[in-house]
């Protein structure tokens, strides 16, 4: 878990360094007078999204776009383009075929890793040019307020009383909630019964209509449901506890003695191949972009955190992600 | 109710701001043209404009988004009516109904009483809005997966008595449905079902490319056999307008359809379609004259077009009181609040009582000019089916390609589109019932993640559909519904048996 926990923070560098990559691209393209020498993408920036609009991936690739244009980083118009179907698949495909390609940048969130390992598919990130990661999101975990467990512990002490006794609002079958169930169940050797709704919205109606005990929550969606208390936090799954007042209180799943460490992350890659140059023109307008202060501020704003995985090493921390949810999602029985 | 009344008269200032006003507008008027145009439904519209929404202030975007919402529901019923195309999900039922009565030259009427429905049910809707989100809010979360079940499941046992044909062959048409509905990923392991490899099916076949394809391309398609010398549709200028019959026929209709589709709507897990789909089918139980509904029922288009209105906005009641989505348009709606800074959630009444009650203000506003804009129009786009039939054939064709093509931004849905309307084509040599592949269609994914969903919470159990008071009630309405049509059939049966048997009695008597 631990393994894991490591994997995603270097998945997320990896993920920074395409966005940087794509973004020093569109940077080339638009800004030639200053970066003369390196090369640029000309003409308009295709971001591809996997999601529909308003899913988060989008929600930050558009809060980029507009601050990468806002703050002359890149002055090509950027489009973020949602091409949604079969999990990301879609999208995917869209950039792996646009080879040589100097416009497009692929998004990079969870299931461009896990859609191909549950159905089977030949992998996608390893054909991809990664850019960078370059934005990561904390999980919480949150039961009913009237549940009788008040901490991690608790939670599992009832878990343990009956097999599947325990209900858990999933957004979809190997999803990131799907994720942690797992590593719930084995940190704490219980059987949990992962019940997946269709998608975040309906899990979260399920959770407030009191059909299920626990859900896993990013803390931008918690926040709105405990200050209105329909929902109790047991456990941050990060490295260290959240420092907003808000969350300070909330206890990581290792402080209460369960190695649970299990995040999101999201960045950009290019299509197959793309110009070494083109990815340093996306690597230096993220490593810009994440210094603007409206950058920090959506930051913060979103409960998320930003750290720069550059291009250099985005490969590496791919490659490690992949095996962190592979070896999770054998151990669900959700590996083809 | 002061609070609420103080509160919305502030909102109306927000929402009665000239430039407020204006993009109410634009809102309203891209929700009637993306609404007519099949393939981009609302929510793909709202979600297209979602971008631009970034340099205007929340309030605004938020008002204009919505507009493209509902009026889309009002624009929808265009192309369903006029070409059999229909322009998004929940106007399936107007196609059913509406294109009959257009081919009787009654497509200004059926146009007119979807304006009128919309309108009265869209206004009734956003009055409850005012009054009573916060305790309904809590009351739709009382749905859960149970109750989704049981309401699919009566929407599918109701398609056997859509059309004036064989049950049978509408069951088994709905079966069908059923069938195209298993392929792609399956809802509860994630695992690819029938796909064959096909990347293009992981997320199954969506409801657009068979609808399309089942009523408008099969329509073209079987048009074409026809003499070019065919007369056009005549429509006489008098049956363009309602008359004092029709009215008095289908004001229950629109009140009916109205309600049930606000209590749909307001669940998180309906929506407009399965409202309009059971509006539909209520109407026809509660019908004087059920055999004309699938014929050209003017009381079914109202309730159907009610119905999914009322739904769009009640939609929006889990959605400001807590945060929840109840159809893929309030989700996009969610989305513009999130790119704009501001986080749904129970809260957001509390913290933005400006933006929602300014909303609610709009939802008005948009009504009554979406009522002035539709009126008028009713019978100059019913003139349309005035150009002789060989003239509109080709660009129902392209618009229907198009459609299909604009929802993915992919051919393979352009394919899948041909492919239906050669199916639809064999279905109307056949004389098989189409509407009941497509509702099939539209529902499958509920009725099957829901009755799967079910039986995960209470363990296998199938206690928990009797269990839960609501499911209760919706059981017992969907056994009657399978059960009413049986007792008729053994009635008439019956019947029939007596009057040959008192036949031959008289004859022998003789």
């Amino acid at each position: 878990m631990h393994t894991i926990g490591r994997l995603s923070t270097r998945f997320s560098r990896r993920l920074i360094m395409m966005g940087a990559a794509s973004a020093t691209a569109a940077l080339m393209l638009g800004s030639q007078p200053v970066l003369a020498q390196g090369k640029a993408p000309t003409g308009p920036i295709e971001i591809t999204s996997g999601t529909s609009p308003g899913g988060t991936p989008d929600v930050l690739m558009r809060r980029a776009a507009k601050i990468l244009n806002e703050e002359k980083i890149i002055t090509n118009p950027i489009v973020v383009q949602n091409r949604t179907g079969g999990s990301w698949m879609v999208a995917a495909n869209w950039v792996l075929n646009k080879k040589g390609d100097d416009n497009t940048v692929l998004t990079i969130a969870q299931p461009i890793l896990t859609t191909p390992i549950t159905t089977g598919q030949p992998t996608v990130y390893d054909k991809l040019t990664p850019i960078s990661m370059f934005i990561q999101g904390d999980l919480l975990i949150a039961v009913q307020p009237n549940s009788p467990a008040n901490n991690l512990k608790e939670f599992i002490d009832l878990a343990k009383q009956r097999e599947r006794s325990v209900k858990v609002a999933g957004a979809q079958a190997g999803s990131t909630d799907h994720m942690v169930t797992g590593l719930v169940e084995k940190a704490g050797n219980v059987k949990l019964n992962y019940v997946p709704f269709d998608g975040g919205g309906a899990a979260t109606s399920a959770f407030l209509g009191g059909n299920v005990d626990m859900i896993v929550l990013p803390p931008s969606e918690a926040l709105p449901l405990i200050k209105s208390n329909k929902a109790k936090l047991l456990a941050v799954l990060s490295e260290n506890r959240r420092k907003e007042p808000e969350f300070k209180d909330v206890p990581t799943a290792k402080e209460q003695g369960f190695d649970i460490v299990w995040g999101q992350s999201w960045g950009l890659a290019g299509p197959p191949d793309m110009d070494p140059e083109l990815v340093k023109f996306w690597d230096d307008a993220i490593q810009k972009l994440v210094k603007t202060d409206a950058w920090q501020a959506m930051v913060d704003e979103m409960f998320l955190r930003s750290e720069v995985v550059p291009a250099s090493q985005a490969k590496e921390h791919m490659a490690e992600l992949h095996q962190e949810h592979l070896a999770l999602l054998r151990d669900l029985g959700l590996a083809k | 109710m002061i609070d609420a009344l103080a509160s919305l008269g502030q909102g109306f200032q927000v929402a009665l701001a000239p430039m407020n006003l204006m993009f109410i507008f634009i809102g309203v008027c891209l929700g009637q043209l993306i609404g007519a145009l099949p393939g981009l439904g609302p929510s793909a519209g709202m979600a297209l404009l979602l971008p631009i929404t970034f340099g205007i202030p929340p309030v605004t975007a938020i008002m204009m988004l919505a507009g493209i919402m509902y009026g889309g529901m009002y624009g929808g019923t265009l192309t369903s009516v006029l070409v059999n195309v229909p322009g998004e999900a929940a106007s399936v039922m107007t196609a059913v109904d509406g294109h009959k009565l257009a081919k009787k030259g009654r497509a200004g009427a059926a146009l007119s009483v979807s304006a009128i429905g919309s309108f009265l049910a869209g206004i009734g809707a956003v009055t409850a809005l005012v009054f009573v989100t916060p305790p309904l809010a809590e009351f739709a979360l009382s749905f859960s997966s149970p109750e989704y079940f049981l309401l699919a499941t009566l929407g599918i046992t109701a398609t056997a008595s859509i059309g004036s044909g064989s049950p049978l062959k509408a069951i088994l048409m709905a079966v069908f449905g059923l069938m195209i509905a298993l392929i792609g990923t399956d809802p509860i392991l994630g695992s690819s079902r029938l796909t064959f490899g096909v990347t293009e099916l992981l997320d199954g076949i969506d409801f657009l490319p068979v609808a399309i394809g089942i009523f408008g391309v099969a329509e073209v398609l079987a048009s074409l056999e026809r003499s070019y010398d065919s007369e056009p549709i005549k429509t006489r200028l008098r049956d363009m307008w309602l008359s004092a019959k029709d009215w008095a026929e289908c004001r229950v209709a629109i009140l009916r359809g109205g309600f049930l589709g606000f209590f749909i709507g307001l669940m998180p897990g309906a929506g407009p379609t399965v409202a309009s789909i059971l509006a539909y089918v209520t109407e026809k139980r509660f019908s004087k004259h059920p055999e004309r509904f699938g014929e050209g029922a003017l009381d079914g288009v109202a309730a159907a077009e009610s119905a999914n209105n009322s739904a769009a906005h009640g939609a929006l009641i889990p959605m400001l009181a807590l945060g929840i989505p109840g159809s893929a348009s309030t989700a996009v709606l969610l989305a513009a609040l999130v790119l704009q800074g501001i986080r749904p959630g129970p809260t957001l009444l509390v913290e933005q009582a400006d933006l929602v009650w300014g909303l609610i203000a709009s939802m008005f506003v948009g009504n009554i000019i979406l009522l002035i804009l539709n009126l008028p129009l009713a019978p100059v786009f019913a003139a349309l089916l005035r150009i002789p039939y060989e003239y509109l054939a080709p660009g129902i064709l392209v618009i229907s390609l198009v459609g299909a093509y604009a929802t993915t931004l992919s051919l393979f849905n352009v394919g899948l589109t041909l492919f239906f309307g050669m199916v639809g084509y064999l279905m109307i040599k056949a004389d098989l019932p189409r509407a009941p592949v497509v509702l099939a269609v539209v529902l499958a994914q509920l009725m099957e993640s829901s009755l799967r969903q079910s039986l995960m919470l209470s363990e296998g159990s199938l206690v928990i559909f009797v269990q839960r008071p609501l499911s209760a009630i919706l059981l017992l309405l969907v056994i009657g519904s399978l059960l009413l049509p049986l007792l008729n059939m053994l009635t008439r049966r019956r019947v029939a048996r007596r009057n040959r048997r008192e036949g031959s009695i008289s004859i022998a008597t003789k």
